[in-house]
């Protein structure tokens, strides 16, 4: 062998004393052909504490809606000149208030609400009656204290609604179930299953533009005419209260 | 003083059907709909007060009801010929007055009200010929119906109960015609 005991102790001892050294170099060798494996993982788990966390998404949610809201208030403004110039019934938040259900009976004989103000409140016949998501109903009498709201899925119950994609007018009719039935005016109602339907932008006796429903099924071959299934969008049986239109006359 | 006091436990109880009714408890339904309060109340009133008394207190009831309802449709008639009807079963035999006769008694009066409010519904034209046998009306009919059948016994025989500890109180001294 070249060199003897002693040199072998030597080169030993050298590379004792340098293999953190080498094994650094080697190590970070393997994470740059690797494109940082380990590395950032490493600091990944260091940093996971800090990452922007589920409280900074709703602030940016918050944001968010914030600005839709700005934006719908806007667009309602512009809306609501505009009708103005063309003389057609305008309807805003302001125009609404809220009553209390002091009676509720949304199956059976009879399908209505009993509402906790009247004639007092200046609630008249015929006011809109809005529930979380859309129209419930039509006031049809009121007492000094109370009024009594007929449901849209009451039978007898009829009103003018508009499905907007077909921009085509429909009656909504009562049918005791808890879907009312839309009945078509045209033979060709082209309208399809998910379209939305509102009253018509264009009523006078209703607020312009309240969504009453989704069509859920749509019977074409019916005579006299085509007529849809229409689920709504409120349900009557879970709401404790509702807004009512303010009537001016 | 004992006329008085049968006339307050009548009176309350009576001024109970439109609350009741107006109340709805949900917890209180089968599918959704609730029994017929009326005819619970009308049932042990007229076997217990006679025909004339039934007539006139159905048709009071109707009365009240159809002021608390939408309004296309009565009950006063059906409930004034359910009065009378059962006002002439007080008089003829107590057999009327038993758990099971108050059962089917008001299942047939309820049946008989529903069909006589889907009557006019039908003519007025408030349901659409098209669907005359619609589901609806018999689903309220069936679950209005039962569930008036199967209340009957315990709230019926519990108000002739009352009403009976008023009259046949021993310094009572009124007649049933007398009501």
């Amino acid at each position: 062998m070249t060199g003897g005991p002693k040199l072998t102790t030597q080169r030993w001892r050298f590379w004792r004393r340098r293999w953190p050294w080498i094994f650094l170099i080697a190590s970070l060798f393997i994470i740059r052909w690797s494109k940082g494996t380990g590395l950032l993982d490493v600091y990944a788990f260091i940093t996971r504490p800090f990452w922007p966390g589920t409280s900074q998404q709703e602030w940016l949610l918050q944001g968010a809606q914030l600005e839709q809201k700005a934006r719908l208030d806007l667009l309602e403004q512009d809306n609501m000149r505009l009708r103005r110039m063309l003389s057609l019934k305008e309807s805003s938040k302001d125009d609404f208030f809220s009553l209390p259900v002091i009676s509720r009976k949304s199956n059976g004989w009879w399908q209505q609400l009993e509402l906790g103000k009247g004639k007092f409140a200046g609630i008249k016949n015929g006011s809109a009656v809005m529930g979380p998501g859309g129209l419930i109903g039509i006031v049809q009498s009121v007492t000094p204290t109370t009024s009594r709201v007929r449901l849209l899925t009451a039978p007898g119950s009829q009103i003018g609604v508009w499905v907007n994609r077909t921009k085509r007018h429909g009656l909504l009719l009562g049918m005791g179930t808890n879907r009312p039935r839309l009945t078509f005016l045209d033979k060709d109602s082209q309208a399809i299953k998910g379209d939305i339907v509102s009253t018509s932008p264009a009523s006078t006796l209703l607020p312009p533009n309240l969504p009453i429903g989704v069509i859920q099924s749509i019977d074409a071959n019916a005579v006299p005419a085509p007529h849809a299934t229409v689920q709504l969008f409120a349900s009557p049986e879970a709401i404790d209260w509702v807004q009512v239109q303010r009537l001016d006359d | 003083m004992i006329r008085f006091r049968l006339g307050s436990v009548v009176g309350l109880s009576a001024i109970g059907v439109p609350f009741l009714t107006l109340i709805a408890p949900s917890w209180l339904t089968l599918m959704g709909v609730g029994p017929s309060w009326s005819i619970l109340w009308l049932l042990p009133w007229s076997l217990f007060a006679g025909p004339v008394s039934g007539l006139l207190s159905g048709f009071a009831l109707g009365l009240s009801l159809d002021a608390i309802s939408l309004g296309d449709a009565t009950y006063a008639p059906f409930l004034s010929i359910l009065g009378l009807w059962w006002g002439y079963l007080g008089k003829r035999s107590l057999l009327f007055q038993r758990g099971f006769s108050l059962g089917l008694l008001s299942w047939i009066g309820s049946i008989f009200v529903s069909l006589g409010l889907w009557l006019q519904f039908v003519l007025n034209g408030t349901v659409s010929p098209v669907t005359l046998f619609n589901l609806w009306s018999f689903h309220t009919l069936l679950a209005q119906s039962i569930l008036t059948g199967l209340m009957a016994p315990l709230i019926c025989s519990l108000l002739l109960m009352c009403f009976k500890n008023y009259r046949f109180l021993p310094s009572s001294n009124f007649s049933r015609d007398s009501l």
